[in-house]
């Protein structure tokens, strides 16, 4: 397959650089689409977690295995990289790329340093015997966290790649949709992870 | 001068104007003034509700209910101002399969949760 490195000809130039190609735009689009059903793949984890979160069997409650520190440290990190990379679209919205590559890098960063804690955590668990075949409640904790963490961490490998293209084509049609549309995963990671701050962590230290 | 484009850009796709709420719109500030703001209140949501369920502040249920609605309006925000909800080339189309969902996840945990409830022993 023959992938064309030069930039398309932008069609609509009174827009935003990522929506100036009609090709590349649809894709954005299409990006949406997907969120909507990996909304639906969390939203099936949570009702699973609503329903088994009382099942605990021999195994321990939640207060007792949630530690609040570690995360409200996560729920911070994820809070302010999603501003980060909000910066990032807004500095690649003025056309400012060396801007945009830094923001992106303090998010990125931020993101290691969420998954690390989230890793931190689990092993820790694991070490005193905390595992999902222990409970229901377990099983699903820990389906619904991992799952979010995996998202998470390939986020950052993809970010990755998309720091290392931009470096080499700089701020075309391609380079900017495909910025926005991690932008678009990110902040939707932070608002399932608002979810899940609220749903799982919280709500553990209610009952 | 916001409105100059998306008109532009719909004469161009559509020719008529449609439904309100998939009418596309741009953020175009000089000033990241949304992100500042946007980040702050998702601090000041986040602490909210800990600071809440950390005092106890309410009976359980209204306490649950009181901040699963922060967490609610967070989303909303992040949705707005950092996710650009309405920027489209067209039509905002995505916005209309975006609130199916919604109703369709509300739904899964909402129905799973009020039928765990006739459990014997409760939910």
């Amino acid at each position: 397959m023959n992938i064309p490195v030069n930039p398309p000809k932008v069609e609509s130039p009174h827009l935003p650089l990522e929506f100036s190609v009609k090709q590349e735009s649809i894709k954005i689009t299409g990006f949406w689409m997907f969120l909507v059903s990996d909304m639906l793949i969390f939203a099936s984890l949570f009702s699973v977690f609503a329903v088994y979160r009382s099942h605990i069997v021999f195994g321990p409650t939640p207060n007792q295995i949630f530690h609040y520190a570690p995360t409200l440290l996560e729920t911070l990190l994820l809070l302010t990289s999603s501003f980060t990379v909000g910066m990032a679209i807004y500095a690649m919205r003025n056309d400012r790329q060396k801007a945009m590559m830094t923001w992106l890098v303090v998010t990125l960063m931020m993101g290691a340093a969420f998954v690390t804690t989230e890793i931190h955590e689990f092993v820790g668990d694991v070490s005193h015997g905390i595992t999902w075949h222990v409970s229901s409640f377990l099983s699903g904790f820990f389906i619904l966290v991992g799952t979010h963490g995996a998202h998470v961490s390939f986020g950052i490998v993809w970010a990755v790649t998309l720091l290392f293209q931009l470096s080499r084509r700089g701020l075309t049609p391609v380079t900017t949709r495909k910025l926005y549309t991690f932008s678009l995963y990110w902040h939707f990671l932070d608002i399932v992870w608002v979810f899940i701050f609220t749903f799982v962590y919280l709500y553990g230290k209610i009952t | 001068m916001a409105s100059d484009t998306t008109e532009g850009i719909w004469d161009e796709e559509r020719g008529e104007p449609g439904f309100a709420f998939i009418q596309p719109r741009f953020q175009e500030e000089k000033f990241p003034t949304p992100q500042v703001v946007g980040y702050i209140l998702s601090l000041v949501l986040t602490f909210a509700s800990f600071i809440l369920v950390e005092d106890r502040a309410l009976p359980a249920s209204a306490l649950l209910v009181t901040i699963l609605g922060l967490a609610v309006i967070q989303a909303a925000l992040q949705l707005g101002i950092f996710m650009h909800l309405r920027e489209s080339r067209g039509p905002a189309w995505q916005v209309i399969p975006l609130f199916l969902g919604f109703l369709i996840a509300g739904g899964l945990i909402g129905m799973s949760i009020w039928i765990m409830m006739f459990k014997w022993g409760g939910y």
